[in-house]
């Protein structure tokens, strides 16, 4: 006969599920790199679907509340401070890089990369800002935002393409 | 902000672990909550008074320096 804590026991909690979510990354990561080294690309992508799904359901056998408005709020934040942060040391990197380009071709390649990962990467911030701050997608500024990224993305790939 | 959440739950014996499963929020952000570290949404806010039986008004103390801090 179960007792309250064999019960208990075997309800997935928040901290069962982080132990088990690392292990079954790093069993991933160890499979998935070795898929690959071997060019065994079906086995790779099999094991990354297989994976996901398991965390997947294990996610949603947490009964704990796993995230609340406090870590939204955090993440928030978190999110735009990683964001400036990358875009400072991105813009710094590209100038350093595309001094150095006469040095080596390449320099100058991952510059431009970088520049126009920054550039998608405030757009895309700003429409998902407009977004959610609007609260639909058919307002004036989020369309032009949007319409703004779209046209800059075809611009880099052409660009891309050129280089 | 300041607040009373900590002496009535302690009153009505519930813990922060009920407290913030009955409010549908973190443990932690409880801790926070009593230890006015947080200030917690309107939502939240009505939801951990009303699990407490006392108005809003009386849990949470609004001072003008959480004003000026804005």
């Amino acid at each position: 006969m179960l007792n309250n804590s064999n019960i208990n026991n075997k309800k997935m909690t928040i901290k069962k599920y982080n132990i088990f979510r690392m292990i079954i990354v790093i069993a991933l990561a160890i499979i998935f790199s070795q898929a690959i080294i071997f060019q065994n690309f079906l086995l790779s992508a099999g094991v990354l679907i297989i994976g996901s799904l398991i965390v997947y359901s294990m996610r949603k056998n947490v009964k704990e509340v796993m995230a609340d408005e406090r870590d939204y709020e955090h993440g928030g934040k978190a999110a735009l401070l990683a964001m400036q942060i990358y875009c400072w040391m991105g813009v710094v990197a590209m100038f350093a890089l595309k001094s150095q380009a006469y040095l080596n071709a390449t320099y100058d390649i991952i510059a431009n990369t970088l520049a126009f990962s920054i550039c998608i990467f405030m757009l895309l911030y700003s429409f998902i800002f407009r977004l959610k701050s609007k609260g639909k997608f058919w307002n004036g500024w989020t369309v032009y935002t949007f319409i703004v990224l779209v046209l800059f993305i075809i611009l880099a790939i052409m660009g891309t393409i050129k280089i | 902000m300041k607040n009373k959440i900590k002496e009535i739950r302690t009153k009505l014996n519930i813990t922060q672990d009920e407290l913030a499963q009955s409010v549908g929020v973190r443990r932690e952000t409880i801790v926070f909550l009593e230890q006015g570290k947080y200030n917690p949404s309107l939502n939240l806010a009505h939801s951990v008074a009303k699990k407490l039986k006392i108005k809003i008004d009386d849990l949470f103390i609004f001072e003008e320096e959480d004003e000026k801090r804005k």
